[in-house]
């Protein structure tokens, strides 16, 4: 490999004049090539229109046959339950049943008002019971009983399934990115010469290889879905290029980071199938996130206003990056401690520790997406719409008192919608961000190019503008979609979805990109106050990037296609 | 489950806000791209805050700048320096009408698509107008003095010299204080007054509405009486019609002609002939001329209606409407850059409308033909068909010279204008400039 991009290195400097007509015309080329990637890949992502799994029969009297296609639902009076029963003897949310291990089910009474009876037994409220096909169970008064899927529906359920639109086959999407992968190799020889490394050319190349080995692997392990981590080894792919450009000693580390979160992602996925071990590994989760956080307050160190790095070894991390991941497993509920008091206080107490210690380190953008989730996973638990507007309100207090306490957060606030009317001091990163992009035009000035990466910060926290400059408002745009369509998927998956532990768990790891992915743009380009975040996948940062692929994890366990996600058990 | 699906809807809610807020920011970028992307921090085209990319040649391919990432570059030659310094810019963009300030968004090539990405291999290249050896000769014969020449081809509109002084070397130390006069472009952004020169003006007014000044006859005693007060000439004309009150430039028989055509007729005639809003000139503002024509005090409005009192004229709009009477009363917008077509050439420059009347025009022409041989002598301008009126403008204690005109040379169709600060007497100081700059042009 050596050779041929020394042989590309002499081409590019004995000729600059074709070199330069290279770039020109590369630039059209990557455009092309990412609209097709990432087009394909959001198409077939948002295309999902999954026929559930239909698990059995709840037969009401007089009221009809439901079928049961979570493994979730709430029964009761109200029209958002799963099972509707329209009497007023019935209460709003009457009881919930829960598909247990090996086609048993549970039920459980909510403390309703009039009580449930299985099989002439008066239920405890609040207390599970295995209940079994034919049980006679009466709620206010109407009998109802749970019936198996016959065979015949089950392969009529089946046949229909397979119907369903198959996820986009992953080949030649794989050739396109690798193809994109050579072509940035190519162009960030001609742009730096000799001043790119071996090293970071050589990480885009495993990278490649890396992606041809995921694929293949799960592709022979009968997996058929795999929109999601093109988007991610797209945006890989463009993160080491920008780490070959401004720091090509790091781009290695940064492969290293890559290799990390698909092995931890490909860990969470198994993990997940197994709902019952997952809920019950949250407690150790809430440990270690303690722990870690413990250990970021006393050895952190501080770096440019926030002591949010811990060293150890020459290798400095990020903590709060992995508590991402803790939060959002703990924030998740399955739709019984949905409407156990204990697991919402166990959350909101765990939150107030995070935000603490996060405050206390000074990490306030990394605090605020915290905060921002964990009212939106809380929205998502309860539906409770008006504690969600009193907790916003009473946070806006608690910041505002924190702008009194800490100038230079005010500071940040009062260049807010005027960068341009200071651009040396308090506008200066914001000023530059949107000079260098925009500079970078619709196309931008090809990898290695940009001028942008001799700032400071250019590659993390301003990396929006980096990717303008060096790739173009086009792509740029294109990830931002991409983020988008994850979220969009964690919604359309709902309607499939088994347990609310895996919807929820999407929704919130969607919330936390989204609002992470909102505050690194807005920041950098003046729209909001610059608080320092990273740009998932995007932005150079060793554990940043974990935390990017290991949240793929939460994605993956929503995707109810048949036999597409790694994270579900396969199905026949 | 299906309570989710609904409460799921925040999740959409937070992808609008990011999309809002990005549509909002392409929004932004369509708009602004371009004044954010010519920044000066933006170090794709700048280093240490100076430009790094593009040159800047004269009419005939000299270089006069030359912007690369090792610092930028002037002509070596310290007289081409200094001469086009006004034309050009300083480093620091102080000159605020410099080309390589007001032309810098054609030097860095912006365009949304590319942004400053330069798809060229050999960089962006502008072409000025202005020929570097004229400017050269008139700022040698401007010399020490404070003063200003402009010259453009009253066909095509392109300025071929434009000087400013007191001037500096580019390459040199640069004068600290921006505000500097070293910094000001008299031609661009001065405006004076205009003193006899504006009898041009006045003359316009008073052939399109005195239909009896064949018969006008006035008596100049060198005093010239009005009530009290005193319109004072050099010297006694004794008895003068319009053509020879224009020839011998007498005040008195002007500031009688003035009250005949009154105030009104003058302020229509400052604004039809362009003096009174600024000049374009690829996009650059010059400053605009300023008067004063009262209609309760005929003293005053005579003295305006001889270019002293309030008038204030820029030498730029005064030069184009000198190229409107040579052009047959049609007005030229006048150009920096020269276009790389050669159908101006055969065209025309870009039309500013029609000034006067043609048969105006022609009167104009042949009083101003009248005064080069009545009064400057023909002989003193060999080999120039010379068109032109002097002037000389009391400015407190002070004299600056005039001269603006024209010459109607086959290859050499000139409209000019000069301006010396405390020069003296028109047509003895700014003349022989004026003879010295149209002379180097036409050997050319």
């Amino acid at each position: 490999m050596e050779v041929v991009l020394e042989r590309i290195l002499n081409i590019a400097q004995t000729y600059p004049e074709v070199a330069k007509h290279c770039t020109t015309l590369l630039r059209w080329v990557f455009v092309v090539l990412a609209i097709y990637i990432l087009l394909t890949s959001i198409m077939s992502l948002l295309r999902t229109r999954t026929t559930p799994v239909v698990n059995g029969y709840f037969l009401v009297e007089d009221g009809g046959n439901f079928p049961i296609t979570h493994w979730e639902n709430v029964i009761g009076r109200s029209k958002t339950s799963d099972i509707t029963i329209p009497l007023k003897t019935v209460s709003k949310t009457q009881a919930i049943l829960l598909k247990w291990k090996d086609d048993k089910w549970m039920f459980k009474d909510l403390g309703s008002h009039n009580g449930t009876t299985v099989n002439g037994v008066r239920l405890e409220p609040n207390k599970k019971y295995l209940i079994h096909f034919g049980d006679e169970i009466i709620m206010g008064g109407v009998h109802c009983t749970l019936a198996p899927a016959s065979l015949e529906e089950s392969a009529n359920n089946r046949l229909m399934r397979s119907d369903d639109r198959e996820p986009v086959a992953p080949w030649k999407i794989l050739l396109a990115i690798t193809l994109f992968q050579a072509l940035t190799i190519v162009q960030l020889i001609i742009a730096m010469g000799t001043d790119v490394s071996f090293g970071a050319l050589f990480s885009i190349a495993l990278l490649s290889v890396t992606m041809w080995v995921y694929v293949t692997v799960f592709k022979a392990a009968g997996r058929k879905g795999f929109e999601m981590e093109m988007i991610a080894f797209f945006m890989s792919t463009i993160n080491l290029a920008i780490a070959a450009s401004s720091n090509p000693e790091g781009a290695f580390k940064q492969l290293v980071a890559i290799w990390i979160g698909i092995g931890l992602m490909i860990f969470m996925c198994i993990y997940m199938r197994d709902l019952d071990r997952t809920k019950k590994i949250r407690p150790i989760l809430i440990g270690l996130s303690v722990l870690l956080l413990i250990f970021n307050l006393i050895f952190g160190t501080m770096s440019y206003g926030a002591a949010n790095w811990v060293r150890i070894g020459g290798m400095s991390f990020q903590p709060s990056e992995l508590v991402k991941l803790a939060f959002i497993c703990v924030g998740a509920g399955t739709l019984e401690e949905l409407f156990e008091k204990r697991n919402t206080y166990m959350y909101a107490i765990f939150s107030v520790f995070c935000l603490g210690c996060l405050a206390l380190m000074g990490d306030f953008g990394t605090a605020l997406i915290f905060f921002a989730t964990y009212l939106v996973v809380s929205f998502l638990r309860s539906g409770d719409f008006s504690r969600l507007m009193l907790t916003g309100v009473g946070a806006l207090v608690m910041g505002l008192l924190v702008l009194r306490f800490k100038p230079y957060i005010a500071d940040r606030f009062a260049t807010w919608g005027h960068a341009w009317e200071d651009p040396d001091n308090g506008g200066f990163q914001q000023t530059r961000t949107m000079s260098f992009g925009s500079g970078g035009g619709l196309l931008g000035h090809g990898a290695g190019n940009g001028s942008m990466k001799n700032l400071f910060a250019s590659d993390t926290d301003l990396v929006f503008g980096f990717v303008m400059e060096e790739w173009g408002l086009i792509i740029a745009l294109l990830i931002v979609i991409c983020l988008v369509t994850l979220c969009m998927f964690a919604v359309l998956s709902i309607v499939a979805g088994r347990s609310t532990f895996y919807t929820i768990g999407a929704c919130g790891a969607a919330t936390m990109m989204l609002i992470q992915t909102m505050l690194n743009i807005f920041g950098s380009v003046d729209l909001f106050p610059l608080t320092g975040v990273t740009f998932p996948f995007v932005s150079t940062g060793g554990t940043s990037m974990m935390a990017s692929w290991a949240m793929l994890a939460y994605f993956k366990a929503a995707d109810m296609r048949k036999n597409a996600s790694l994270a579900v058990y396969k199905e026949d | 489950m299906k309570k989710l699906e609904k409460r799921s809807l925040i999740c959409i809610l937070i992808a609008a806000v990011l999309l809002a807020g990005v549509g909002l920011f392409v929004f932004r970028f369509v708009k602004h791209g371009g004044e954010w992307a010519t920044f000066y921090g933006n170090q794709q085209i700048y280093t240490d805050g100076l430009l790094n990319r593009g040159t800047i040649t004269d009419r005939n391919d000299e270089l006069l700048l030359d912007c690369t990432e090792d610092g930028i570059r002037y002509s070596d030659n310290y007289n081409t320096r200094v001469a086009t310094v006004h034309a050009v810019g300083d480093p620091k963009g102080n000159i605020a009408t410099g080309a390589i300030n007001v032309f810098r968004g054609q030097l860095i090539g912006y365009d949304i698509v590319n942004g400053t990405y330069d798809t060229s291999s050999e960089g962006k290249k502008i072409k000025l107008t202005i020929d570097a050896k004229a400017n050269v000769t008139a700022y040698n014969a401007l010399g020490s003095r404070t003063g200003t020449v402009g010259v453009m081809n009253w066909k095509t509109g392109e300025i071929v010299c434009m000087v400013s002084t007191p001037t500096f070397d580019p390459a040199g130390s640069l004068p600290s204080d921006t505000g500097s006069s070293y910094y000001f472009n008299n031609f661009l952004s001065g405006t004076m007054t205009p003193g006899s020169t504006f009898k041009l003006i006045t003359s316009a007014a008073v052939i399109d509405t005195l239909d009896d000044r064949g018969s006008f006859e006035y008596h100049c005693d060198g005093v010239n009486k009005i009530g009290k007060d005193k319109l004072t000439d050099v010297s006694a004309h004794g008895t003068v019609d319009f053509r020879l009150a224009l020839a011998q430039s007498c005040n008195g028989a002007f500031g009688e002609l003035t009250r005949r055509v009154g105030p009104d007729t003058m302020k229509k005639y400052v604004d039809k002939l362009g003096l009174t809003k600024p000049v374009i000139v690829n996009g650059v503002e010059t400053a605009e001329g300023s008067f004063d024509f009262p209609d309760d005090n005929e003293v005053k409005l005579s003295w305006a209606g001889i270019g002293q009192a309030d008038d204030q004229v820029n030498p730029c709009a005064m030069m184009v409407y000198m190229g409107a009477i040579a052009n047959g009363g049609k007005a030229v917008e006048p150009s920096l850059i020269k276009s790389a077509t050669f159908l101006k050439d055969i065209t025309g420059g870009k039309s500013k409308g029609r000034y006067l009347n043609e048969d105006t025009a022609d009167e104009l022409r042949s009083m101003m033909k009248n005064n080069v041989k009545k009064n400057y002598g023909a002989g003193n301008y060999p080999g120039l068909d010379l068109y032109a009126k002097s002037g000389t403008a009391e400015v407190g204690d002070r004299s600056d010279a005039w001269f603006v005109g024209f010459i109607d040379n086959e290859d050499a169709p000139y409209a000019f204008v000069v301006w010396v600060k405390d020069g003296g007497f028109g047509s003895q100081v700014a003349g022989p400039i004026a003879r010295t700059v149209l002379n180097n042009l036409i050997e050319k």
